[in-house]
């Protein structure tokens, strides 16, 4: 009994006591607009960044998201960089990430090829399109809409049930056509599974849409990559999260050119991000059997949720 | 059961070619970095004075900073912060490696369909890289 009231008491509480202090943290953002530079030297601004990025990676892993998700709300919100680089780095850390997860995963046979350049080439021309709507708005436009975005994928997130194997009875004529099926060793089952998709045209329209989000934003899209492919296209759960690495991988590189283009990527703010993402992801991988993941993603929601709330009232000045 | 390999030729050479290149790209960062930051070669712009600027619309950082961007770093080898620049522009460059890597595998299967989408998707990757679209700040 005691038990049950102490898991409820953390499940409750503990996303309402972060995302609650994550609130009220005053903005680094903010104070920046006033003065610059002389706050805090520059290397202290990179330890934090490190370290804040090294903590994001970590629960990023345990929560099952994407760290460029959480990146850039958070970043945004606490640190005294302009939004545009924190866009371009939130893609590189995104970048980084798929392109080290994405050689196992398609040795494995997790991830598709055929699924991904399928979804990846109409996913990276609106990546493309987004960057460059996005490095163009006014900074108060993105914010609102940044918030806006980050609010309804926390939604997203708290509402989403997917499902680990989906039973799809016919395929469509267009994933026949393009031969999108397969065969993934499933080591919860112990066995082969065969997968075939259906509803292609529907995923690919989604797919414009994401990719423009992603590159707009320079979020990773993870979160929303994998329902559609699960939900929409009828992948099996983990098919689906490989091959939005994979995808991801394409997109993210398609935006991340037009950042670099832009001049809207500094090496002093993008590296320490990309290797303290890189490390908590890989400490976050081994604490994953260890910890409530549930909790921990109860607590991500609430903090995407708290963080889109910041942006976009910055949005609004406010 | 063992577990088997479901993974067809093309993808096992496009992971194969993903590996090494995404290690690569990792230890050219990570060198580019700390070639960077401890002062190993001269910079073209100070870290202080990137500081003092970041708050700043990457358009107006450029207009104050003349930091490179997109393909400029060519011009510039030798100085720390463009090394850390040089790695990260690698590590945009990987998928397309990667891609390119697959078209003539796609070719020797006689798979027009992914030939023709791996080739479309290498332009438009190689479209954006090269600036023709968002160039310039």
């Amino acid at each position: 009994m005691s038990s049950i009231v102490r898991d409820g008491a953390a499940r409750v509480l503990l996303p309402a006591v972060i995302s609650g202090m994550l609130f009220f943290l005053p903005s680094a953002a903010c104070a920046a607009q006033v003065q610059p530079a002389d706050q805090l030297a520059w290397w202290v601004w990179m330890l934090l960044l490190f370290v804040f990025t090294f903590l994001l990676g970590i629960i990023a892993v345990v929560a099952g998201v994407g760290g460029g998700v959480l990146f850039v709300p958070i970043v945004s919100s606490f640190f005294p960089f302009h939004i545009d680089f924190v866009r371009g780095a939130g893609l590189l850390v995104a970048l980084s990430g798929a392109l080290s997860a994405g050689s196992p995963l398609l040795k494995k046979g997790l991830a598709n090829l055929k699924l991904a350049l399928s979804m990846a080439l109409i996913g990276s021309i609106s990546s493309i399109a987004g960057a460059m709507v996005g490095l163009a708005m006014p900074e108060r436009i993105v914010q609102l809409l940044l918030g806006l975005t980050i609010m309804f994928i926390s939604f997203v997130m708290y509402r989403a049930k997917n499902s680990a194997y989906p039973q799809i009875d016919k395929p469509d004529t267009l994933s026949k056509m393009l031969r999108i099926y397969g065969v993934y060793y499933d080591e919860h089952l112990k066995k082969d599974v065969d997968w075939q998709i259906h509803r292609t045209p529907v995923g690919l329209f989604l797919f414009i849409g994401i990719g423009f989000m992603a590159g707009m934003f320079g979020l990773g899209a993870g979160f929303a990559n994998v329902p559609v492919f699960n939900l929409v296209l009828g992948a099996p759960l983990r098919v689906s999260v490989a091959t939005s690495v994979f995808v991801l991988s394409i997109n993210d590189t398609a935006a991340a050119w037009v950042y670099l283009h832009k001049g809207a990527v500094l090496p002093l703010i993008a590296v320490p991000s990309i290797a303290g993402m890189m490390l908590g992801t890989k400490i976050g991988a081994r604490l994953l059997t260890k910890v409530h993941t549930s909790v921990v993603r109860r607590v991500v929601i609430a903090l995407l949720a708290v963080a889109g709330l910041r942006a976009l009232l910055k949005g609004f000045g406010i | 059961m063992k577990e088997a390999v479901h993974a067809d030729k093309v993808q096992l050479d496009y992971a194969a070619v993903l590996g090494v290149t995404s290690t690569v790209g990792m230890v050219l960062i990570a060198a580019g970095y700390i070639a960077y930051l401890c002062g190993l070669l001269p910079s073209a712009v100070s870290a202080e004075e990137v500081a003092r600027n970041w708050h700043l619309k990457a358009s107006e950082f450029h207009k104050v900073v003349h930091f490179p961007s997109g393909w400029e770093w060519t011009g510039f080898l030798g100085l720390g912060d463009i090394l850390s620049y040089a790695s990260i522009n690698y590590l945009a460059l990987v998928t397309v490696i990667c891609l390119a890597w697959i078209i003539p595998s796609f070719v020797r299967e006689k798979d027009r369909i992914y030939t023709v989408m791996t080739i479309l998707q290498v332009f438009v990757l190689v479209f954006a890289a090269a600036g023709v679209v968002g160039g310039g700040h």
